[in-house]
């Protein structure tokens, strides 16, 4: 057995080639839409997280936790095979002729990754000086708007390596999906594994992209966090 | 000196699993008459086809029935033998069983190692579907269709229907949910572990087995190539039950509408 024959033409031509970048484009489309997604939701939570008026506070905590505390695979099964229960007949009917796969996937991700943002946004926010917050308001700004033009700019700035870190987990964890049968790069490269019972090549291509995507995200964020957010070399950190 | 009496004791041990093949007699029918003892391998963990009757502390099942007929043909005793699927062709060549009655499909390549009998069962991929909603093969086109991860279900699925999106879960029951939820049109798998799933399932009344498939695998008794009289004994003794309406009864009795498994039998013993 010790004569493995490592061949990766396998891979790099004819139908596994194909469902690899399949897998790939499927990869991207799940984590791009639930990255945008995540961040978006995530700032809400993390600004409704430190406002005054308490249910709001309470309901953002609540969102924090449920979302935080629960593993990622209990969520997807959730949204994807529980949501079946709560949800009228019509709907389901409606659902299920659609990429419901693909959309349960993309809610489960979002959500879970939004919780964790949320949270790193939040400390981005209590880093700023509370001063500014006081300055903005008795300069007649209202605290959405001292929120949008003052604090956010900056806490977003100071955030950015550990949004870095979340939208890897994001790209990594969108492996996950495959338990409910969608076909991305990781199931991708099972089928492939099982098809032609060459893992070793599956394994170390499907390795090899998400080493990729990695760099290429990290790159992106990198180099809009100098460009753009920090053009002059001389930020908040 | 020592190194040299490690080495031979070494080359004695190595030389063990060389003797136990020596050892072994070549097993022709005389031989096994001569013996009074047919030995046969079969599965013990797979319902209904070789499995401990946890009563009765003894093995039973659809292949074991088989291998009773051929010992009382032979007019010598039975002994069973339990075996893997990895392991059962390396035992039948070496002479440790005489027969090999383990769900084995026929297949080319195996058939360069050992010989067949005639198939005394046919494994079917078959669907479960909505009663009602899927009539033919057809009806299944361009439909999302579940099975299980790595399984040959899934390749032979996707032959027989291209245009059919196949969904791969981890495991059969959330295959069903799926089928239940509507998130798919079937699910799709050998046919004895369909009607084992659906003879599980709640309101099994609103869900049905088409009598279409996709792949049929013939199941044969294996015997040494170097024993071809057994061979002629074993398809002699399946033929005469098929005619006498044994073959049907054994089938009846494992896989009729009473078992938890039931099927129909669309295939008879034939050359």
């Amino acid at each position: 057995m010790s004569s493995y024959q490592f061949d990766l033409s396998i891979i790099t031509n004819g139908k596994f080639a194909q469902m690899l970048v399949d897998g790939l484009i499927t990869t991207i489309q799940l984590s791009s839409v639930s990255c945008v997604l995540a961040f978006i939701i995530g700032l809400n939570i993390a600004v409704m997280r430190l406002t005054s008026f308490t249910p709001i506070r309470i309901f953002a905590q609540c969102y924090l936790e449920f979302f935080r505390n629960t593993p990622l695979i209990v969520q997807l099964f959730f949204w994807y095979f529980g949501s079946f229960q709560i949800l009228p007949t019509f709907i389901n009917d409606w659902l299920n002729n659609l990429n419901f796969e693909f959309a349960a996937a993309v809610i489960a991700l979002t959500f879970y990754t939004s919780a964790f943002i949320a949270e790193d946004i939040r400390s981005g926010i209590l880093a700023i000086p509370k001063e500014q917050m006081e300055a903005s308001r008795s300069s007649g700004f209202s605290y959405i708007r001292s929120m949008h033009y003052i604090i956010l700019p900056q806490a977003v700035r100071l955030t950015i390596p550990p949004l870095i870190n979340q939208f890897l987990n994001l790209a990594k964890n969108s492996s996950m999906a495959m338990v409910i049968g969608v076909g991305e790069l990781t199931y991708q490269a099972r089928q492939i594994e099982s098809q032609s019972f060459k893992s070793f090549e599956a394994f170390f291509a499907a390795t090899f992209i998400y080493v990729c995507i990695s760099f290429i995200i990290s790159g992106i964020i990198n180099i809009y966090d100098k460009k753009v957010l920090n053009p002059m070399g001389k930020g908040t950190h | 000196m020592k190194n040299f009496s490690r080495r031979i004791v070494i080359s004695l041990i190595s030389a063990i699993p060389l003797l136990s093949i020596i050892s072994v007699s070549k097993a022709d029918v005389a031989e096994i008459k001569k013996k009074n003892v047919l030995v046969v391998g079969v599965k013990d963990s797979l319902y209904p086809f070789g499995f401990i009757n946890e009563k009765s502390r003894t093995l039973e099942g659809y292949d074991i029935d088989f291998a009773k007929n051929i010992a009382d043909k032979l007019g010598v005793k039975l002994e069973l033998k339990p075996v893997t699927s990895a392991n059962r062709i390396p035992l039948l060549s070496e002479g440790n069983v005489d027969l090999l009655a383990c769900t084995m499909t026929i297949t080319p390549e195996r058939a360069q190692q050992i010989n067949f009998s005639y198939p005394y069962f046919v494994s079917k991929q078959k669907f479960i579907v909505k009663k009602g909603t899927i009539k033919s093969l057809k009806d299944l086109e361009n439909k999302k269709i579940g099975t299980t991860k790595g399984s040959t279900s899934e390749i032979n699925v996707a032959k027989a229907i291209p245009s059919a999106k196949v969904l791969s879960f981890d495991d059969y029951p959330q295959a069903f949910l799926a089928l239940q939820q509507g998130k798919v049109a079937a699910i799709t798998t050998d046919e004895s572990i369909l009607a084992g799933i659906l003879s599980k399932a709640t309101k099994k009344e609103d869900y049905e087995l088409p009598t279409f498939d996709i792949s049929k695998e013939p199941y044969g008794l294996g015997v040494n190539k170097q024993n071809p009289e057994l061979l002629k004994i074993v398809n002699q003794t399946i033929l005469e039950m098929e005619k006498n309406g044994k073959a049907a009864e054994t089938f009846n009795k494992w896989f009729g509408p009473k078992s938890s498994v039931p099927l129909t039998r669309d295939f008879k013993i034939s050359p």
